[in-house]
């Protein structure tokens, strides 16, 4: 992670996906172009079918784009790696596995578990769930397994981090800490992160820079920079600003318009 | 005043403890104390099945029989032995408890009334059968009748289960591995599957016990006959089930490992197998049993050896005390076999139930 800075470019891209019982396809993205870099993190709002997901399974190499092209520093992107992690809103965790194997899962299927046991009690210890290493994820509750899931990505240091509604199924409280907890990891790798997200309060109080998007078809309508210090205050002028201004974009404005 | 602060330190110290509870010790703290009846109830309950063992063997001492009795205190032994090794149980339970564990002495109390109407039962068959003959004889021979005939013919008894579960390991062996192999491909692989599928469709549906008149007249040997048989059936079972299995696990978990570095040889063996084994283990279960029916229709009908043929051969001579201690090996291995699998799958599903570690 020393310094290596990657830019990852969304060229053209359209997305178009074939509906399953009809003919009909739907275009879940339309011509995005956009540039990010390291060390920037990207919130993505936007109604649902905005392509925002699109976007994130785009990178991550799960799927191909229909046109354009997707790349990390001048390469397309062929398929998943370990190093763009990707984090789903539901944690996804293999309940057949411990906690400890869950997080080790990705170093063992790259064959480099074997001296790197380490790095496990480490992430272990950074969530703080270090007595919970013998569980099986049935025991944990949807915070905590959000965690684990969180740095069984997090173990590959990547270089772009995916972030798909990561705190969606979560209570307000335990979303408010994980947020902080988020941001403070990324501080420390200085990655790029990008995270879909439904709350626009959680895109700006996140995000460098927030991505508004609507849908039919999905394109990104705003791109707009936070430029405000970490950590941020939820009810200062500045953040309500951009409140009004998010809001305004998706066509929720208040009675100014 | 420093009345008032001891009172608060006990409580806290009280308080202190219960962070500390076990789940068992937090059941016994919130249990109602048992009144003296129900204490009382609860020994009596701890003590009948020795009475009514007592009782069993006293019916059958004193009433007189109606037929001839061969080494009559043979039943005798099996019930002294019966009820001492449950009074042995009784007394490890009883000093497990004085102990303060009562984990043994639970289960103890829960198989005595299941003991006591054992013993009854016992008593009422004797009963019918030997002092009345109201049970038609002697095709239900009364229980020294069968153990007299375990006494005499152990040997051949022995000899019959041999054969028997090498039959059985041997074909569900071949079957579940045979199993295993086209359900994972099939579930992973659509090409595998679009061969196989039609296979399975068309063979599925017919019992494999339809099988056993052709497979006897065309296989070269009885056995190999028999192998085939129940291998089938259990092929079938385990492959349909593991089929389901794998085609069921949700594409997240397939995702999610590819985002983490799995390859595709990595998806099928560290994701698609262990996300399908609770369906793959019921194939198994199922396989078994339908291997159990296989196994028995086969030595009844062709094969040469094995508690079924025993049975069957047996039942010509008219030694139904033969046949019925024959059956109660065959329920002895049945059950004993369904345990270990019922064991191997708590074991390898542990992951299932949030409790046990």
């Amino acid at each position: 992670m020393e310094d290596k800075k990657v830019t990852l470019k969304l060229d053209n891209v359209s997305k178009v996906f074939a509906k399953v019982e009809s003919d009909v396809v739907t275009h879940a993205l339309y011509n995005v172009s956009v540039t990010m870099e390291s060390g920037e993190f990207i919130s993505l709002v936007g109604p649902s079918g905005c392509g925002k997901s699109t976007i994130l399974r785009l990178v991550a190499g799960l799927i191909m784009p229909t046109l354009g092209k997707v790349t990390v520093d001048g390469k397309e992107i062929e398929g998943p790696e370990p190093n763009r992690g990707m984090v789903f809103q539901k944690p996804t965790l293999f309940p057949w596995l411990t906690v400890e194997k869950n997080i080790g899962f990705s170093l063992q299927m790259q064959g480099k578990l074997k001296g790197n046991e380490g790095k496990v009690e480490r992430m272990l210890k950074v969530i703080g769930l270090e007595h919970f290493k013998d569980d099986y994820p049935g025991q944990l509750s949807g915070g905590m397994a959000q965690r684990v899931a969180l740095v069984r990505s997090l173990i590959n240091e990547p270089e772009i981090l995916l972030l798909d509604e990561p705190l969606g199924a979560l209570d307000a409280f335990t979303r408010m800490n994980m947020q902080d907890e988020i941001l403070g990891m990324w501080a420390h790798a200085k990655q790029l992160a990008l995270m879909v997200t439904h709350d626009v309060d959680e895109a700006i109080y996140m995000g460098t820079r927030v991505l508004v998007m609507d849908a039919n078809p999905g394109r990104i309508v705003a791109d707009i920079k936070i430029d405000e210090p970490f950590p941020r205050d939820r009810s200062s002028a500045q953040f309500v600003e951009y409140r009004n201004e998010i809001l305004n974009k998706l066509h929720f404005g208040g009675k100014h318009n | 005043m420093s009345e008032n602060v001891q009172m608060k330190a006990e409580h806290d110290a009280d308080l202190k403890q219960l962070g500390r509870l076990t789940r068992r010790e937090l059941k016994e703290l919130e249990e109602k104390e048992k009144t003296p009846i129900q204490k009382v109830m609860e020994v009596v309950l701890m003590i009948l099945p020795l009475v009514c063992g007592v009782v069993a063997i006293l019916e059958y001492l004193l009433l007189p029989d109606q037929s001839r009795n061969k080494n009559p205190m043979y039943y005798v032994y099996v019930l002294v032995i019966f009820m001492i090794i449950y009074f042995c149980c009784g007394l490890m339970a009883a000093y497990n408890k004085w102990k303060g564990n009562k984990v043994f002495y639970e289960k103890v109390r829960f198989v005595a009334p299941l003991c006591s109407a054992l013993f009854l039962l016992l008593a009422l068959y004797d009963y019918l059968t030997l002092k009345t003959g109201t049970l038609t004889q002697p095709f239900v021979p009364c229980m020294n009748f069968i153990i007299n005939a375990f006494v005499a013919d152990y040997p051949m008894l022995i000899e019959c289960t041999i054969h028997t579960l090498r039959l059985l390991m041997i074909g569900y062996c071949i079957g579940v591995s045979l199993g295993l192999v086209t359900g994972i491909t099939c579930g992973y692989s659509k090409k595998v599957r679009y061969w196989v599928d039609p296979v399975i469709k068309f063979l599925g549906p017919i019992p494999t016990s339809t099988w056993i008149p052709v497979i006897m007249v065309v296989s070269t040997s009885l056995f190999a006959g028999a192998v085939f048989i129940i291998a089938l059936g259990s092929w079938f079972a385990v492959t349909v089930a593991s089929l389901t299995g794998i085609s069921n696990v949700d594409q997240e978990f397939f995702e999610a490992a590819r985002t983490l570095g799995a390859n595709k040889r990595q998806l099928v063996f560290r994701v698609a197998i262990p996300h399908a084994m609770p369906s793959i283990l019921q194939g198994c279960t199922q396989a078994m049993s339908s291997s159990c029916v296989a196994l028995m229709i086969a030595e009844m009908l062709g094969v040469k050896a094995g508690l079924g043929w025993y049975m069957t051969w047996q039942t010509g001579w008219a030694s139904y005390d033969k046949v019925f201690a024959a059956l109660f090996v065959i329920c002895l291995i049945f059950t004993l076999v369904t345990k270990v699998l019922e064991r191997i799958k708590r074991h390898v599903l542990r992951w299932q139930n949030g409790v046990e570690k």
